[in-house]
């Protein structure tokens, strides 16, 4: 073993760079946990969550068209959309509208097939349920967004 | 009666060694309590420290940054189901974990806190701290062999490989520490162990700086060796989570589990007592043969100026740690479940503040001098611990031995001889 290698592990000199940088990481700003139900995470905008049906915002009224592309769309046959003709103004109007999130991988194609904005992919994640019933959302639920439970202790 | 109480506190002798048995009682039941406040406390600490130093938080839940995790903790383990395994041997199962805790609990009986401060002073105390130490070992042992399976039984080969290649060098360390006792007039050491720390003042210097660098190299001899001795990371190969489930105390649950926990923090504690003892000048503050000016302040103080401010360290201590959890309760973020919390946290303050002003009273400060300085070098090393296990990956258990016999013990064994050499020279 040659000189200086030989210096370097009588003198610890590894062991002590190690303790360091462990030392180093004791300081309080360098903490990234972050106390979930507390405080919550920023979700980027892109991210795929769970479905939403967005309203016109002046009028109150969905803005499904009932075209039947998001259902057509979907790689696992999870959308159903029901309709009736509007006998007054002729235009197709949406009735139900459910999808079933327990095979659903969120790939995004039903929002990207919607011609009107109308299905978006929201940033809510928190629809974790006790029992496989729940899974099939409706309309209602959809077009009111998942309300996560607020963390009192 | 009361005579014999109140004359042993005039008296510059441990309890034990004058020979009066209530206030021996009374010190074993403060060690002993002691030991055991600060093992909890501790088992707090070491979470601490090791989550902030793996960039997490630790326990947050209970209690204020979870101060009251500990008392949560006590309470799972002692209201939990106590298994012993169908196969075990009753007998010796139930047996380990009693001799491990008595056998800890044991070395402390010689660590001197102070002047007179150990339960008695023993002219062979060091050696009856090692003997009693070694026995440890035994319990582990009994462990994985009463548990009758696989992980226990590999955990407690490993441990007995382990802790008794590495009590060769720690001996060796030791005695040429002992050595140094003698380098005085007179020519005689001792093996006491408040005699070993009277001999560091008498002759002016802590032994970690004796013939410097021998007393050094042994110190650091010791500073491994006692590390592989407790067990504890990097050398925590008897209980490997990774490779044997918890090692000897696989099959131990419960109550019997935390005496192991119990037994492993108290050996921890002896073992750093031994070196702060032996190489760190015991209770004697750092730099004790410095006494600066004297300088004299009213009714307050009149004397060397550096023992002055030695004597408020250990209230300032108190004060820093008050203004720490100060500023933690004001900082807390202003959510209303965090109320109560904020609240427990500046009671708490207040108390830490509360001891601090009680460690100002004359007689008070001046008693706890050398009991704050013992305390504070032990907890060095207890922070020592948690950062070598932060730190170090696990060694493999050749690597163990190779390290033990081919490195530790030729330089504690050249150490010694160096040092009887230097020493007779030096005379």
């Amino acid at each position: 073993m040659s000189l200086a290698p030989l210096l370097r592990k009588i003198f610890f000199v590894d062991l002590l760079k190690g303790m360091r940088v462990t030392f180093k990481y004791q300081n309080p700003k360098e903490i990234c946990t972050e106390q979930y139900p507390l405080e919550r995470p920023v979700i980027a905008e892109r991210y795929r969550g769970l479905h939403r049906l967005n309203s016109d915002p002046d009028t109150g009224n969905t803005l499904c068209i009932a075209c039947d592309l998001c259902a057509l769309a979907c790689p696992e046959k999870l959308i159903a959309v029901a309709s009736v003709r509007d006998e007054v103004t002729k235009k197709k109007k949406m009735t139900t509208w459910s999808v079933d999130l327990s095979r659903c991988m969120f790939c995004g194609l039903c929002e990207d097939a919607c011609p009107t904005d109308a299905l978006e992919m929201s940033q809510d994640y928190e629809f974790a349920l006790y029992s496989r019933d729940g899974f099939v959302l409706n309309r209602e639920q959809l077009e009111k967004g998942s309300e996560p439970t607020v963390y009192q202790r | 009666m009361l005579d014999q109480l109140t004359s042993f506190t005039n008296q510059p002798l441990t309890p034990g060694a004058a020979g009066n048995y209530v206030w021996a009682t009374i010190y074993i039941l403060l060690i002993v309590a002691g030991v055991s406040l600060i093992i909890m406390f501790m088992n707090w600490a070491e979470r601490k420290a090791l989550a902030h130093m793996q960039i997490r938080l630790g326990p947050m839940r209970v209690g204020p940054h979870g101060l009251l995790q500990p008392i949560a903790d006590a309470v799972k383990l002692l209201t939990k189901e106590d298994i012993i395994p169908d196969g075990a041997d009753k007998l010796v199962f139930w047996l380990a974990p009693c001799l491990i805790v008595v056998t800890a609990w044991t070395t402390l009986i010689v660590l001197p806190f102070g002047p007179k401060h150990a339960v008695t002073d023993m002219n062979i105390g060091i050696l009856f701290m090692l003997g009693v130490a070694s026995l440890s070992v035994l319990g582990i042992v009994m462990a994985g062999w009463a548990s009758n399976s696989n992980y226990p039984l590999l955990g407690s080969l490993r441990s007995s490989a382990q802790m008794i290649s590495y009590e060769v060098a720690m001996g060796l360390a030791i005695v040429s520490a002992i050595l140094m006792t003698s380098l005085n007039a007179g020519g005689v050491g001792t093996l006491s162990m408040i005699g070993i720390v009277q001999a560091q003042a008498e002759q002016g210097t802590w032994f970690i700086f004796k013939l410097f660098p021998l007393g050094l190299i042994a110190f650091g001899v010791f500073a491994i060796a006692m590390v592989a001795e407790t067990n504890r990371a990097p050398f925590d190969l008897p209980e490997a989570e990774s490779e044997l489930v918890a090692g000897f105390h696989t099959e131990y649950s419960g109550f019997r589990w935390s005496l192991f926990m119990l037994a492993e923090y108290s050996a921890m504690i002896a073992v750093s007592g031994i070196a702060v003892t032996l190489w760190l000048g015991g209770w004697m503050r750092p730099f004790a043969s410095i006494k600066g000016p004297n300088i004299w302040l009213g009714g307050l103080w009149h004397g060397p100026a550096v023992d002055f401010v030695s004597s408020l360290l250990p209230a300032l201590s108190f004060f820093f740690l008050a203004i720490v959890a100060l500023i933690g309760g004001i900082k807390m973020p202003d959510i209303k479940p965090l109320q109560v919390q904020r609240i427990g946290l500046i009671a708490f303050a207040g108390a830490l503040g509360t001891i601090g002003l009680v460690l100002l009273i004359p007689p008070i400060r001046d008693a706890v001098q050398p009991i704050f300085w013992f305390m504070l070098k032990v907890g060095i090393f207890m922070y020592l611990y948690i950062w070598y296990r932060a730190t170090f990956p696990r060694y493999r258990f050749d690597q163990l031995m190779k390290v033990g016999w081919k490195v530790l013990l030729p330089v504690s064994l050249g150490v010694l001889i160096v040092t009887a050499v230097v020493g007779v020279l030096v005379k």
